[in-house]
């Protein structure tokens, strides 16, 4: 196996840019423009970096690619080692991607201590790579806990009113879950004498005996990520509370790493158990579909709105995921995607009016679009996106997943039920989504402060055509996007299917 | 030589003009009001034609080409190679496909037109076209894709489009504007309970055929069917009919929403908030039809069902549903329509009525009567909501020269409706060519000799009395029969009740004496469609001689093999023979004519088709009902109707009629959904969902009973246990060492001098330890 | 006359000790510095001395490395007591005891 540096180089390269940052002076009657350059540059120099390695990925093949290990303790038979596959490739460009827009959105919109701000923003954006690139159980830990810290902060200090309350909530909330999971890492690192996932999955029988124990501990760290209802209460405080930029890195790409835990780890190490707890799972991705479209429905915040609307959606995914079949996991990966693309672009547009108004009650809105008609029609793309209206990318990965579901031999005798149910999703979304819209965008502009508001400026229009280019491409063709992931999640279905069948 | 490779551009010339009038269109109407409305108007409707032209050349390459259907690959869309899910991007045209989009492109055009003169002086004239080309674009797609998911593009898109135009006017003051907004969401929110069950009848198709193309679809239905084989669907046994009765169901409960249907026709009314040419285009001719389109194109999927007479719980087949479903809207819109005052309301319920028509029809398995139907329909329809667009256009411009001339009048300014009959009347006079025009599609709906509607509707009617197809009437096309005869009869009737309101007597406000007639960029489309209204029944004009009275008596079925066996077709039929390439009942059952099922049965013994001549005792009866309507809404009208909108309704204090009157008026469907559903159980349960997640999960649970819990006990432990106990025995240990160091900070002066001195004797106390211990 | 290592350390010790007494009894902190340096110079010419003495080379280079420090030690003890100046305004050690405990 020979070793590549690529990916150990682009996890590294936003901290050259915290490094380079912390050097720059602050000067006190300027703006912080070398700051915000340097931070800018070095997203978007990430962002380059993430797609011209691409070539380098070959679809073909199932297994990791560009892998970079190395010792680390061999005492506990802890090892670095990071590599990539058709489950994470398109997580590490969604990364880079939310990164690079979410540090380019926040150039009016922070106004105290511009500089740790972007150090956090870029320190998150390696623990986020780190976590979708680590091939051991003990480097996945500490990323996974590492991008704790600087969300943390970005909630704390740069939040709303309630920021602290929030933030700690956040912190307490994920942290919990994690020590569960990191009680099972333990277990079976030492079970096993490895950390190292290749290998453990190989291994698999070393530990097999108390996985039923060990998916709960995984799935219950995940399933707080995600989060999956009931574990969702920390969501629409830490989602209101954090500047426009963490709420969109938190639902573009934080959400993620928990529907991205249980592919990674939980179908491929406890494939018995994963297979026992598919109804389970698939019944709460029900309820959380449902339960967060309703009570998405009674918000009067439009940024609450949407991150309930994100329950919602994030229970498509899981949806997917426990159908245990090709078409589910590729729609709940692309999905995952395209909930990144959709909601993150809606924070953003939150953002932009936020920023002007210092206000989110729909109450408060009303005609924006005879004010802002770019603002109206953008929105009005990303809205249709969220609530999945087909040639627009919400609806492939939706699709996918219903279409699943129905056919998954994990879901019991009658699997069409949770699609019923799940495609009642659809309609409930366009009652939230347009009641949303029609409070914010229709009705007479009324309120003289709206008839104030300026229009988006080239800055966040470019921001948005880069959301509204991948929503439309991922709409109509999402061929290349299945492509990359198709030889991976065979492979991966193959074996869970192997593993709990025989 | 044909012109299939131009296929593409159905699709491109609208998107074009989507870009066109959604970038540009603003600057060229702010730099310049007249041009630039030129510029928006002409290049949307030059994208329109264009793509009319392109439908009219597939249609001639369609005769050339022996009618055979074409697909045109354009690129993949879906595709999970592990999961064996791919889905195309490609066009199927065939015979159906084009008669659709000769349709929508043909009156899209008109309207195009129509609505440069309509919408004249609007700020938002670029908005109203690039919504226009977008609606073309979305509705091309659905009568043009060559899959379920493709239609499904289509269907969703139009609702979208029809959301937009909806609320096109969404900043009306008054509340208006935030009633149009309502009035899209409903519309939206309708369509899309349909498109659930589009969703789930597509999986289900996926899952039992492995494909959602028509043509994989219909062919392994047929097979699997012929074969008597079953389906496995995760794991579970199903037969053909028992899938297919699903699918079938779902997508006419898809079919329902979209076309406004009961039960979701509710939105449609509503939907006439849009400004009329969206009307016309959208809520009359086009979108609204795509639901009998859905339901011709799987024609194969209902047959089968019908075939194999396997029935939903044991209570109704799939395709006995529709045509209930259809027989019943058509009744119960017929009814609400005539308690209506708004001018476009009533065209609106008379829309859910004649779809109700086609709905029957295809259910009936009359698929080509269904489709004739709906291309009249189309011509005539449109042709009254434009003309009744120019009426409220032409009231519009009355009451403003009337505001105009009158300064400081006082005038019943507050409640006056340019849409409202009972401020109309007499403008027979003030408006000529409207008048005719209106009176011609009137007639034309009403289905009077020799108009467009006469014809299809009687091929409806025939159908449901002799059972066509089927071979006899079964209690469900009796039922269907005398259903159309009392919407037959509403029809002619409101329409009377219509014309009479707002045509005849004396004007009932001031406004109507200074009523123009419209530019002709409005009338001359308007005389086009009355032509088309008039001529259009020549596209399948039975066979007027050959037995007449006798074969109708014994209607005989001719099989789908006669028929093309047939030399001198002419213009006789020509749009059944036209369309038989396209559904594939016929076809098919050319190829399975000598399939002999397990108990001997044959395969589509029957083959839906059209009367091959025309029903005498139909038309005559059919034709009687509806004079017998127009004259006794002729008498009835201004004899109880109340003049303005001050009067009373006499008619609602008549004993029996005025409870059904009331009943109607009430729109009682619509109360329940939005008073009994949306208001008293959607809206609660979400309230209380907020609670629950927010007070209970959030606050009771997580703050309360959680942290707060935790604060408590960490509040015990800091102020009870650990000074007392624990903190006792570390304060001892720290006390200790507190102490010594106090003890031993004394000789620390700070003093330079103190250290160096220490440190001189320190040395020299170890020189001199050194030299005396040595 | 012979100079004999005699000599030379007798005049180490005094110097020495004029530099043990500078330190302890002066207040400037310039002069104090001074001392040092004269007590690490006494050192150094003994070291000196001895090696001519013993013809061991090692003592010389061992001077050369005290000498490079003794200059360290006057870049950074000077830079010190300028800063203490700018603070305090003073070199007086009497003044100086931030180290009292």
């Amino acid at each position: 196996m020979t070793n590549s540096i690529v990916l150990t180089l682009l996890m590294s390269l936003p901290l050259v840019g915290v490094v380079v940052i912390l050097f720059l002076p602050v000067f006190n009657n300027q703006t912080d423009f070398n700051i915000k350059f340097v931070a800018n540059a070095t997203a978007i120099i990430t962002l380059l970096f993430s797609i011209a390695i691409l070539p380098l990925y070959d679809m073909g093949v199932p297994t990791l690619q560009l892998e970079d290990t190395g010792s680390w303790i061999d005492a506990l038979g802890v090892t670095y080692h990071v590599g990539v596959d058709g489950l994470s490739i398109l997580m590490i460009l969604l990364t880079t991607f939310i990164s690079a827009v979410a540090i380019g959105s926040s150039w009016n919109g922070i106004d105290k201590q511009v500089k740790q701000y972007y150090i956090f923003m870029l320190l998150l954006e390696t623990g986020m790579l780190g976590v979708f690139l680590a091939q051991d159980l003990f480097l996945f830990y500490i990323f996974w806990e590492f991008t704790l810290v600087p969300m943390y902060f970005l909630i704390g200090i740069w939040g709303g009113k309630e920021r602290v309350y929030a933030s700690i909530k956040f912190f307490l909330y994920t942290m919990a879950g994690s020590l569960l999971m990191l009680i099972a890492i333990l277990y079976v690192g030492i079970q096993a004498g490895t950390f190292n996932l290749p290998e453990l999955i190989a291994n698999r029988e070393l530990y097999a005996g108390a996985q039923q124990w060990l998916f709960w501990g995984f799935a219950i760290a995940f399933a707080i990520k995600v989060p999956v209802f009931p574990f969702h209460s920390w969501l629409p405080d830490a989602h209101t509370q954090a500047p426009t930029a963490g709420s969109i890195v938190l639902a573009g790409v934080l959400l993620k790493m928990g529907t991205y835990g249980f592919m990674r780890f939980n179908l491929p190490m406890f494939p018995e158990a994963s297979t026992n707890a598919a109804p389970i799972m698939a019944t709460l991705a029900i309820i959380g579909i449902i339960y967060g479209a309703i009570v998405s429905f009674a918000q009067t915040d439009v940024k609450k709105l949407v991150a309930y609307s994100s329950i919602s959606h994030l229970g498509f995914v899981m949806l997917g995921i426990f159908s245990l079949n090709e078409i589910g996991i590729q729609g709940a990966i692309l999905q995952g995607v395209n909930h990144g693309l959709s909601t993150g672009a809606l924070f953003f547009l939150v953002g932009v009016i936020y920023e002007q108004r210092h206000t989110r009650e729909i109450s408060e809105f009303g005609g924006l679009w005879r004010a802002m008609p770019v603002f109206a029609v953008t929105s009005l793309i990303v809205t249709l996106s969220s609530m999945g209206l087909p040639g627009l990318n919400g609806f492939v990965g939706e699709f996918s997943i219903l279409l699943a579901s129905t056919g998954s031999d994990a879901l019991g005798d009658s699997p069409w039920i949770y699609t019923a149910f799940a495609t009642s999703g659809v309609i409930l979304a366009a009652i939230y989504l347009l009641k949303m819209y029609q409070g914010v965008f229709m009705g007479p502009l009324d309120n003289p402060k709206n008839q104030a508001l300026r229009d988006m400026n080239r800055g966040e229009l470019a921001i948005m055509l880069s959301f509204l280019l991948f929503i439309v491409w991922i709409g109509i063709a999402p061929s290349i996007w299945f492509a990359s992931m198709d030889a991976t999640v065979a492979d991966l279905i193959q074996n869970v299917v192997m593993m709990a069948g025989g | 030589m044909n012109a299939f490779g131009l296929a593409p551009l159905l699709l491109i010339l609208p998107i074009i003009g989507v870009l066109f009038n959604g970038i540009v269109g603003r600057y060229f109407l702010d730099a310049d009001r007249s041009t630039g409305e030129k510029w928006s108007g002409w290049f949307g409707t030059a994208m329109a034609v264009g793509t009319f032209i392109v439908s009219v050349l597939i249609f001639f390459s369609l005769g050339a080409n022996d009618h055979h259907a074409e697909i045109v690959h354009l690129f993949n869309w879906f595709n999970i190679p592990s999961g064996n899910f791919t889905i195309p991007w490609a066009m199927q045209l065939d015979t159906l496909s084009s008669v659709m989009t000769l349709v929508v492109t043909g009156v899209g055009s008109l309207i195009h037109i129509y609505a440069i003169g309509y919408m004249h002086g609007d700020r938002d004239f670029h908005r109203f076209f690039t919504y226009l080309n977008l609606f073309l674009f979305f509705m091309l797609i659905l009568v043009t894709g060559s899959s379920y998911l493709m239609l499904f593009v289509g269907w969703e898109g139009v609702g979208l489009c029809s959301f937009l135009l909806i609320g096109f006017w969404f900043d009306k003051p008054k509340g208006e504007g935030i009633l149009n907004g309502d009035a899209a969401r409903k519309a939206f929110v309708a369509n899309r309970v349909g498109d659930f069950a589009m969703i789930l009848g597509m999986i289900l198709t996926f899952w039992a055929f492995g494909s959602m193309e028509y043509e994989v679809v219909f062919e392994s239905a047929l097979d699997l069917y012929t074969t008597t084989e079953t389906v496995f669907i995760a794991g579970i046994e199903f037969t053909i009919p028992q899938v297919l009765t699903g699918i079938t169901v779902l997508f006419l409960i898809g079919a329902t929403g979209k076309s406004a249907q009961i039960p979701l026709f509710m939105w449609l009314p509503d939907a006439m908030a849009g400004p009329t040419p969206v009307s016309a285009l959208i809520h009359a001719a086009t979108m609204v039809t795509s639901g009998i389109y859905l339901i011709v194109r799987s024609n194969v999927l209902f047959e089968i069902v019908r075939d194999s007479g396997h029935q939903l719980f044991g209570i109704v087949s799939a395709p006995d549903l529709v045509a209930i479903a259809g027989a019943v809207t058509a009744v119960y819109a017929g009814l609400v329509a005539f308690t209506q005052f708004d001018i476009k309301k009533v065209l609106a319920y008379s829309t859910v009525s004649q779809l109700g028509f086609m709905i029957a029809a295809v259910g009936m398995g009359a698929y080509v009567a269904g489709m004739f139907h709906l291309v009249t329909h189309a011509f005539f329809k449109a042709l009254l909501f434009m003309a009744s667009g120019s009426v409220i256009h032409g009231m519009e411009h009355g009451h403003h020269h009337l505001h105009e001339h009158s300064h400081g009048d006082d005038h019943e300014e507050d409640d006056f409706d340019p849409q409202d009959m009972r401020f109309m009347g007499g403008l027979r006079e003030k408006m000529p060519v409207t008048f005719w025009v209106y009176i011609i599609g009137s007639l034309a709906l009403a289905g009077i000799f020799p108009f467009a509607g006469f014809w299809s509707k009687d091929e409806i009617l025939a159908h449901s009395a002799y059972g066509l197809g089927v071979g006899e009437a079964t209690p469900v096309f009796t039922f269907v029969r005398w259903m159309l005869t009392i919407g037959a009869f509403c029809t002619a009737f409101y329409m009377t009740r219509q014309i009479k309101m707002t045509f005849f007597g004396e004007g009932r406000h001031e406004a109507v004496k200074h009523v123009p007639e419209s530019s002709p960029l409005m009338t001359r489309p308007l005389a086009f469609l009355a032509f088309l209204s008039l001529m259009g029944g020549a596209l399948n004009i039975p066979y007027l001689t050959g037995g007449g009275g006798e074969e109708a008596s014994t209607p005989v079925g001719m099989t789908a093999s006669v028929l093309a066996a047939e030399e001198d077709k002419g213009l006789n039929l020509a749009f059944e023979h036209w369309l038989e390439h396209s559904i594939q009942a016929f076809t098919l059952e050319e190829d399975f004519e000598n399939v002999v099922g397990p108990n001997g049965e044959h395969f589509f013994t029957h083959v839906p088709h059209t009367p091959t001549s025309l029903q005498y005792d139909i038309a005559i009866s059919s034709t009687l009902i509806a004079v017998a309507a127009i004259l006794i809404g002729w008498y009835v009208v201004f004899r109880v109707w109340p003049r303005s909108k001050e009067d009373p309704d006499p008619i609602s204090q008549w004993p029996v009629v005025g409870f059904v009157w009331t009943f109607f008026q009430g729109l009682p469907l619509d109360t329940l959904y939005m008073t009994g559903i949306v208001k008293n159980i959607f809206n609660p349960l979400a309230r209380f969902s907020d609670v629950v997640d927010w007070n209970f999960w959030h606050n009771f649970v997580h703050n309360n009973l959680i942290r707060d819990s935790f604060v408590a006990l960490a509040d015990f432990l800091a102020t009870v246990l650990d000074p007392k106990g624990v903190d006792g025995i570390v304060n001892g240990v720290g006390q200790t060492a507190r102490n010594l160091a106090e003890a031993l900070r004394r000789p620390q002066t700070g003093n330079t001098g103190n250290y160096a001195l220490s440190l001189f004797l320190g040395v020299a106390l170890l020189v001199a330890f050194f030299v005396f211990a040595s | 006359m012979q100079v004999t290592i005699e000599w030379y350390i007798a005049l180490s010790t005094i110097l020495f000790t004029i530099g043990a007494l500078g330190v302890l009894v002066r207040r400037n902190a310039i002069i104090i510095f001074m001392s040092v340096e004269l007590m690490l110079n006494s050192a150094n010419l003994l070291l000196v001395a001895f090696a001519q003495q013993l013809a061991d080379a090692h003592g010389q280079v061992l001077v050369f490395f005290v000498m490079t420090v003794a200059a360290a030690e006057v870049a950074i003890g000077l830079a010190l007591i300028v800063v203490i100046f700018r603070t305090k305004n003073t070199i007086d050690i009497g003044e100086i005891n931030l180290l009292k405990g």
